[in-house]
């Protein structure tokens, strides 16, 4: 069958494969500039402390060190939505930055920082949430009334409860309750709390010309970096420009920090351009890692497998950080009622402060750390009428019509339910075709049956469903055609490795019927970009790539009025295709190089709409966009070990409409990779009293390598298409959803093998043997 | 300070560096070889390999010193220096998009090619391990082993084409 898309569901090579294959491509670690001085930060000990002195005059007399910053000269200001000010005369978490230090080398900037004296007052810390909420506790921001979040004068969350409380309720709970044949209730550990782990640790460069700032900053959120740095300097946003043109995997953790502010002061200070880098052991200790969460839930169900009533309680931990943590509980909040479309749920949940590193977004931002305890709870249930797992999620799972919203309208309200769209009809379509492909049928022996038993060894099956959002909001996009009718795409979204300019660039193509060859992104440089928010929130495709595509309109729109009187045809008879404007149906066409060359001013912008100004066409109703996702996992447990084995793992996804099909395999993966590394390798230690990390590296904080996943035939990813009425033709984004069913499918598989629930959040040998002891003894 | 001489990509070259730098530091900072990509800083990742003498080795926990005359072969050295070709793992990776933020990519490259130069002819199992210690964070795993068989493939096949 041909396809109606000439550019589209084909795998062109990524725009930036050439330049990453031979070392070209200059990420802002690599950039130099001439007289750049390089900045380090000297940390506090401490989880909560006050600073009572501080000596930086021998630090400030060593030669090559040019300024060195504390508290007390800098403005007193809060970076981004935070607690703390820039630099703080209080300390909140072991690793917050006391003073910078911007010298010739990083070498002797570093040995300043050992000449700064420093005295603290040490004050009562609280480092365990669970302890963190209890009456007495310590104050983990002692200005703060409670260690509860209740928001500050810089956020305000409107639908907060009066005990602090974010709550969302559908139908009657209690009705449901009444109506079960059975209920399950089950209160999980935390979840793992999971280091982003960008393979560059954060890295800003700050430079000024005259009373301008230029600021290479390796973000995916370029827009909230140029904000704050306009806030924190007291300057226009017009006096800065924020560059993140080659920024590098970011997962959720690359977020503006302070480090940016304090670049850009040192180097106006010393009229040089200030280079601050972290070294990885400063990246796990001092930015934000995966929210972690204490969930309970409890479910009714009756015999034949119909959700009744489903209640969640989730107590997130937020550490220091109150930037972003607010919006991933609202995700996770609303998530945890998107998975079922039971009539009856009722959510809530509270973020928790303490004086530890920072929680809050990563891959997923706050889905799955609902979904890896409610996926299990699932499994349970199902156990309970003793339903098959997967005939009991086709009952169950969320499809097209079912309520739907959008998680900002959780947090500001107001709660307005609209529905999923047609697409979500992929949910069964997905569960069916990968039990299909995982062998399901053959492979499932029952409920407390392995698959196989060799001594002490068994193998088990699980599996799990996911969700997540692919946000659509404001956005905007230039397309600029060339006199040679080649087009550059101007958006200020950022390419970090998802392979957003290559989509864009295939989206432009398509639309003008050029080839893709002609057609270039010039990305995330607010200076010359127009606005988008940054990629976060899976939105590159739903979003800025939507802009491209009505921006690639407006252009296409252009063309066809200035071709109609030279094909002496009305605009309505016209298509772009071939690179040419044509009649349709005849052989009547003008080139658009040509076109292009005669008004070389042809440019085309657009703005998305808002977001409830898309509607199903069937029901009138307003759409939310989400993507879906089902895990098979098949593992071996050495039950004298604990030691797991995962054999293979099958998943399917939607994407709405496949632009590029080995980019979204490679996002696929991604996810899966990083869920395994999530439950299962990925330990970040804490010290439990003073809150210290004690694995800041990567030997013992363990990313998964090629060993860690199953080889090609055992790792089997698939997608499937139905278009989504909210991006460029049909295309949703799908990226963070990939991994959120991965976690419960292992977990749920593991109970399989072995007949023995691990409530904690980590997978590792020794939960596994201590549950599988604790059930003996029972 | 020292006055050290260090053979690049078939060339030589002279360079002033501290005995302690080590050779990632003096090939990114000194002479502007960024190609080498640096994720850890203490030998965890293998994002810094280049070949020394076709070893694949770390550059960060290596000293610049240390690495004189040897034949130092980075990822800018990789790709035919008189026509550009690229090498067929460089091929392969940009065909199959065997990269997404494309940091690990030049270690990877390279470790697959002294493993390739030894082993021409590998299964899948024998390419997961010798790139096992190469940390791909994008979790790229499954893509990359594709794109290196298919490199071994590609380059037993020239080989032909050339006799």
């Amino acid at each position: 069958m041909k396809s109606e898309f000439s550019v589209f569901g084909k795998s062109f090579i990524r725009k930036d494969a050439i330049e990453k294959v031979k070392g070209d491509v200059k990420y802002i670690p690599d950039i130099q500039l001439p007289r750049m001085l390089h900045a380090k930060f000297l940390r506090s000990p401490h989880a909560h402390a006050k600073v009572t002195s501080i000596d930086t005059s021998k630090a400030e007399a060593m030669p090559g060190v040019k300024c060195v910053l504390t508290y007390r000269n800098v403005p007193k200001v809060h970076p981004l939505r935070k607690f703390e000010y820039l630099l703080d005369e209080t300390v909140h978490f072991p690793g917050e930055e006391v003073a910078a230090v911007a010298a010739l080398t990083p070498r002797i900037a570093e040995e300043a920082l050992k000449l700064i004296d420093v005295k603290y007052q040490v004050l009562p810390a609280v480092v365990d949430p669970e302890e963190a909420i209890k009456p007495a506790a310590a104050l983990a921001q002692e200005n703060y009334d409670t260690n509860v979040f209740h928001g500050t004068d810089l956020v305000q969350i409107p639908r907060l409860d009066k005990d602090h409380w974010l709550r969302l309720e559908v139908g009657d709970v209690d009705k449901g309750f009444a109506e079960a044949d059975q209920i399950v209730e089950v209160s999980f550990g935390w979840t793992p709390v999971q280091y982003n782990c960008s393979p560059k640790p954060r890295t800003v460069i700050c430079e000024w010309t005259g009373d301008k700032l230029t600021c290479w900053a390796d973000t995916q959120l370029p827009l909230f970096v140029w904000q704050d740095l306009a806030a924190t300097l007291a300057i226009p946003q017009a006096n800065i420009r924020v560059i993140a043109n080659a920024a590098v995997g970011g997962y959720g953790g690359k977020m503006p920090e302070k480090v940016a502010t304090l670049a850009a002061i040192m180097a106006k200070r010393t009229g040089r351009p200030v280079k601050a880098a972290f070294s990885r052991a400063e990246d796990l200790i001092a930015t934000h890692h995966r929210i972690s969460y204490k969930n309970t839930h409890r479910v009714g169900v009756k015999k034949d497998g119909t959700m009744t009533a489903l209640y969640n309680k989730i107590l997130a931990h937020w550490g220091r950080d109150t930037t972003v943590p607010y919006i991933c509980q609202g995700t996770g909040l609303l998530g945890s009622t998107m998975l079922y479309g039971c009539p009856n749920i009722k959510s809530e949940t509270c973020g928790i402060l303490t004086n530890t590193v920072g929680y809050g977004p990563m891959n997923g931002f706050g889905d799955p750390e609902v979904i890896y305890t409610l996926e299990r709870l699932m499994d349970m249930s199902a156990e309970r009428i003793n339903m098959d797992p997967v005939t009991f999620r086709l009952k169950n799972c969320m499809r097209y019509g079912n309520r739907a919203m959008e998680y900002e309208q959780v947090l500001y309200g107001p709660i307005k339910w609209g529905i999923l769209g047609s697409d979500l009809n992929s949910f069964p379509e997905l569960i069916e075709k990968c039990a299909e492909r995982a062998g399901w049928k053959e492979k499932w022996k029952g409920w407390r049956t392995p698959m196989a038993t060799k001594g002490p060894v068994k193998a088990g099956i699980g599996m799990a469903i996911g969700m997540h959002h692919t946000s659509f909001w404001p956005s905007s996009a230039v397309v600029k055609m060339n006199q040679d009718g080649s087009a550059n795409v101007l958006s200020m979204a950022v390419e970090m490795g998802q392979g957003y300019g290559t989509i864009i660039s295939q989206i432009v193509a398509e639309t003008l019927g050029l080839r893709y060859e002609d057609v270039n992104p010039t990305l995330a440089d607010t200076g010359a970009t127009p606005t988008s928010r940054g990629n976060v929130a899976s939105s590159g495709t739903s979003s800025p790539a939507n802009s491209v595509r009505l921006a690639a309109e407006d252009v296409r729109k252009q063309l066809f009025e200035l071709a109609a009187p030279r094909l002496n045809a009305t605009v309505d008879a016209l298509e772009a295709k071939d690179g040419s404007i044509r009649v349709r149906g005849t052989d009547r066409k003008v080139s658009i190089a040509s076109l292009c060359f005669a008004h070389w001013q042809i440019t085309g912008h657009a703005n998305n709409p808002p977001y409830d100004s898309i509607k199903d066409e069937k029901t009138g109703q307003v759409i939310h966009a989400y993507a879906a996702a089902v895990s098979i996992a098949e593992v071996e447990v050495d039950t004298e070990t604990g030691v797991v084995n995962l054999l293979r793992l099958t998943s399917g996804h939607d994407c709405g409409r496949a632009i590029n099909p080995v980019l979204i395999e490679n996002q696929i993966d991604l996810g899966l990779v990083m869920a395994n590394g999530w439950v299962r390798t990925e330990k970040y230690v804490i010290d439990e009293t003073t809150g210290v990390v004690m694995n800041p590296n990567l030997i013992d904080y363990k990313l998964s390598t090629f060993l860690d996943v199953p080889k090609s035939d055992d790792f089997q990813r698939f997608y499937v298409e139905k278009p989504c009425a909210w991006g460029p033709f049909g295309a949703k984004g799908m990226s963070e959803t990939a991994m959120t069913a991965v976690g419960p499918a292992i977990a749920n598989a593991i109970y399989n093998a072995v007949g023995v629930r691990i409530y904690d959040g980590f997978l590792s040998p020794d939960n596994i043997l201590k549950a599988i002891k604790n059930e003996k003894k029972r | 300070m020292s006055e050290i001489v260090l053979k690049i990509n078939g060339a030589q070259v002279e360079v002033k560096a501290a005995t302690t730098a080590t050779l990632a530091e003096v090939l990114r900072e000194e002479l502007g070889l960024t190609g080498t990509k640096m994720m850890c800083n203490e030998g965890e990742c293998g994002a810094c390999t280049v070949l020394i003498n076709g070893e694949p080795i770390l550059s960060c926990m290596t000293l610049a010193i240390d690495a004189q005359n040897k034949d130092i072969l980075t990822i800018e050295g990789l790709a035919d220096p008189v026509t550009g070709r690229l090498h067929p793992i460089q091929k392969a990776f940009v065909e199959r998009s065997g990269m997404q933020c494309g940091v690990c990519t030049p270690g990877m490259i390279l470790t697959a090619k002294a493993f390739l130069d030894e082993n021409p002819d590998p299964t899948e199992e024998d390419v997961r391990h010798a790139l096992s210690g190469n940390l791909c964070r994008c979790g790229n795993y499954r893509r990359i082993t594709e794109c290196v068989l298919d490199a071994a493939e590609k380059m037993k096949t020239g080989e032909k084409d050339e006799k």
